[in-house]
């Protein structure tokens, strides 16, 4: 097991490189010169040729570019991913900052989503191809076409603007909670749905389940007992993996409820060409995808003992 | 007396008649009004961190105040903290006396010290309208410097890029230029009490100023609620959760949706608006073919109607077509221009040109100005320009910009009143930038002759004699001059433009 885990660990360095490649790449893609971002961000003026000048050799832009990005590496993997070109703190303070409150947002959405996408994806594969289930599966293919933004300014219209019944915009009560979540868990739990769906009604035809109906088990035992534990192996994967969302998963959201989440962050961040907090912020939601895949691997084995890792 | 239970109802029935007519009649006579004025605004103030960077407007005219202001209907610099001044060194040096008693929301009085303070921030920075140096003579003088001799210096210390005069409490270390900001503390007819940041920032009276002025506060508390997505900020009123909906004016963003606010209007909000010397214009990349041929300039100028342009905006912004400034801006009525709509004359210059595509770029950012790029498109190919419209992302638009990669842009002069001089330098005076937007011997040497003169009434002049220049010249060929906005609830009362700027300090809302 421990070799797995080492082994595991190791393959993902190269993964985590070229995540990090492209975070700190996104300096050079986006259009325009690096140095003159910092001194519009900076100052709040036209940059002139002098200043531009100054700020290239100040912040180290007239390095080569592999020279720039180990720098850049080498302060990265210790948490350190420079100055905030507009906020004058460190970038870690401003994401620090954000962390919980799109964390507040991310986890009650999450809990929600989880919950009714359980239920909703069993009820809808138990009785596949009736009412329910039609039902199920319009509401998944809607959550998962309407836009967020859309549906968020629609939730403001109804809730808000007619029935006066809960606040458009704001953090941190519960009352503001309730609309972004709403408008959030609309979409994500339809993908969800239809994961626990599909993942049932697979087990759900497999020759065990046949077994055990044919052997008279009542039906609630043969699909709580026996596939939906079996089925939930890849939607504990599926969700696990969804917890990525925590660090820009929510920008529609955020922006729509002005919600001073990470998603906010990046949206203001990118139109202030604030890319130190823009590289960090992609950089940390690669490694928190990947991690949480390495985290749901290791995991394999303690939901199912039947997988081994070849130890 | 012995008092009877029939008596004792008379009597208390007559009592609480008494009193409940009573309490009507205050109701009659005596409006009751709400104690919060709730504004909501696109972005945070920004009142922590780098003082240079504070929020250009609601700090900036609710906390803060200048030494001058400049009045736009009369082109004079007035006084505000400052009670006179004395210009040395032909325009080079400023020595400014200051008011005396005017007090920081904190009780300190506000002197010469912190007036350097304040003004050393910019200096330390090397900020675009940062003085060269700022000299205390005495407690309540002070003496600015500067490189030039022009009126932009006065232009400068009012400039919204600029800062109006803050305690040096207001940063630790404690009177560092260089210091962090903690506390913004000002004269003006506010303070902040309360500040979350990209949430809420909450304001109270600053009784000094209220005491200095003898007005009475009318409401105890202004909330300014940050909502960065348009949309919501239209629903959060209409919703009830904010008052007031207030622009940020610099550039073509952060602003009430025009479209929306014939629609406000409709549904009882009312709609304050404010002219402001601010066009937006198309700029002609004049320094390549085809646009250093002035008959081509002219062509585009005869190709646009401004009336179908004003119309994008439901009437709420107006054409230009009387120069490159409304009408009401220092000597642009006496210039007595009218720009000509005439397609045909278009037409014929362009016929006998072999001009191939020409690139229009616009920033994308700028929503409203990818609509008037593609009716400026449309108007232009109307007179046989082949017109490739580029909508390209902030950073592009710079890049080609910059680099000189384009033919036409969509752009803006001038600004609000407080900006109008300094635009005048960022958009037409040497050095050349890629952000001046026209440039020739005889229209430069009319915009320094502008800049150069102390005397208004010659300044007047040499207003006029500049802008028949560029006319002449076909510089630039404008397309609707911007207002400022403030959509608010109908018992919303008493918010007063002052300088392009909403104030509150005579608001109120009626409950």
């Amino acid at each position: 097991m421990l070799r797995y885990i080492a082994r595991r660990a190791l393959q993902i360095i190269p993964t985590i490189l070229g995540i990090s490649i492209i975070s700190f790449s996104l300096l050079y893609i986006f259009p325009g010169d690096p140095a003159e971002f910092i001194v519009e961000a900076r100052y709040g003026v036209e940059p002139t040729q002098e200043m531009v000048e100054k700020i290239r050799i100040e912040m180290g832009l007239d390095k080569p570019f592999v020279v720039q990005y180990f720098n850049w590496l080498s302060k990265a993997v210790r948490g350190d991913f420079g100055i905030s070109w507009t906020e004058d703190k460190t970038v870690m303070e401003v994401i620090l900052e954000r962390l919980p409150i799109s964390a507040e947002l991310f986890f009650a959405t999450f809990a929600i989503s989880v919950v009714f996408a359980l239920i909703l994806g069993v009820i809808s594969a138990v009785h596949k191809d009736k009412a329910i289930d039609h039902i199920c599966r319009i509401y998944s293919l809607l959550g998962i076409s309407i836009p967020s933004f859309w549906l968020g300014l629609i939730l403001i219209w109804i809730f808000s603007v007619q029935l006066h019944l809960l606040p458009a915009f704001g953090c941190c009560e519960l009352k503001h909670l309730i609309l972004p979540v709403l408008t959030w868990c609309f979409s994500f739990m339809a993908i969800k749905t239809r994961f626990v769906r599909a993942s049932l009604l697979e087990e759900l035809s497999k020759n065990y389940v046949i077994t055990a109906r044919a052997k008279g088990l009542p039906e609630k035992l043969v699909v709580f007992r026996h596939a939906l534990r079996n089925a939930l192996i890849p939607i504990i994967t599926y969700f696990s993996l969804s917890l990525h969302h925590l660090i820009v998963g929510s920008i529609m959201v955020e922006v729509v409820f002005s919600w001073p989440g990470l998603g906010s962050l990046l949206v203001e961040s990118v139109f202030k060409r604030d890319f130190p907090v823009v590289q960090a912020l992609v950089f940390l939601s690669g490694v928190l995808l990947i991690t949480m895949n390495l985290v749901v691997d290791l995991l394999y084995a303690v939901i199912d003992p039947r997988i081994r890792y070849g130890d | 007396m012995r008092l009877t239970r029939r008596d004792f109802v008379k009597y208390t029935g007559f009592g609480a008649a008494s009193l409940l007519g009573m309490s009507f009649l205050g109701c009659m006579t005596k409006e009751t009004t709400k104690d919060t004025l709730i504004i909501g605004y696109a972005e945070d103030l920004k009142l922590r961190g780098d003082p240079a960077k504070i929020d250009r407007s609601i700090p900036k005219f609710c906390v803060l105040e200048r030494l001058i202001e400049y009045d736009l209907s009369s082109d004079d610099f007035v006084p505000s903290l400052a009670k006179k001044w004395d210009v040395e060194s032909g325009g080079k040096r400023i020595v400014f006396e200051l008011k005396k008693g005017i007090l920081f929301s904190d009780g300190a009085e506000m002197d010469a010290n912190a007036v350097k303070f304040t003004y050393d921030i910019l200096v330390v920075r090397k900020h675009s309208v940062a003085p060269r140096s700022v000299e205390v003579i005495d407690d309540h003088t002070v003496a600015f410097n500067f490189d030039e001799a022009w009126v932009l210096n006065f232009a400068k210390l009012q400039d919204v890029h600029g800062l109006g005069v803050m305690s040096p409490k207001s940063v630790k270390p404690e009177g560092d230029p260089n210091g962090t900001l903690v506390d913004l503390i000002g004269t003006g007819p506010f303070k902040v009490v309360e500040y979350v940041e990209n949430q809420y920032t909450v304001l109270e009276p600053n009784r000094y100023w209220f005491e200095q002025t003898g007005l009475e506060p009318k409401i105890k508390k202004l909330i300014v609620k940050v909502i960065p997505d348009e949309d919501t900020r239209v629903l959060a009123l209409r919703s009830g959760e904010v008052d007031v909906l207030i622009d940020n004016y610099h550039g073509g963003y952060d602003y009430t949706p025009r479209n929306q606010l014939s629609a406000l209007k409709k549904d009882g909000f009312k709609i304050l608006t404010k002219n402001i010397p601010y066009t937006w214009i198309v700029v002609f990349n004049y320094r390549k073919e085809p646009f250093n041929d002035i008959e081509m300039r002219r062509a585009v100028n005869y190709a646009i109607n401004r009336d179908e342009i004003a119309k994008i905006f439901d009437g709420w912004v107006r054409p230009a077509w009387n120069g490159m400034f409304p009408p009401e801006v220092p000597g642009m009525a006496e210039a007595n221009i009218r720009y000509e709509y005439n397609p045909e004359k278009a037409k014929e210059i362009v016929n006998g040109k072999d001009v191939g595509e020409i690139t229009l770029i616009v920033n994308k950012s700028q929503s409203d100005q990818i609509l008037v790029a593609q009716l400026v498109q449309q108007q232009l190919k109307n007179v046989g320009l082949n017109i490739k419209l580029e909508t390209l992302e902030k950073g592009v638009y710079k890049q080609k910009r910059n680099s000189g990669d384009y033919n036409l842009r969509i752009y803006y002069i001038g600004g609000s009143e407080r900006t109008f001089y300094m635009r005048i330098f960022w958009r037409f005076l040497p050095p050349e930038k890629p952000w001046k937007v026209y440039m020739s011997d005889n229209v430069t040497e009319k915009a320094i002759a502008v800049v150069k003169e102390f005397d208004k009434t010659k300044r007047r002049q040499k207003f006029i004699e500049f802008y028949k220049a560029l006319y002449e010249e076909a510089g630039v060929a404008p397309l609707y001059y911007e207002v400022v906005a403030v959509a608010e609830k109908p018992n919303v009362e008493g918010i007063k433009f002052e300088y392009s700027e909403p104030r509150f300090y005579s608001t109120y809302v009626k409950a």
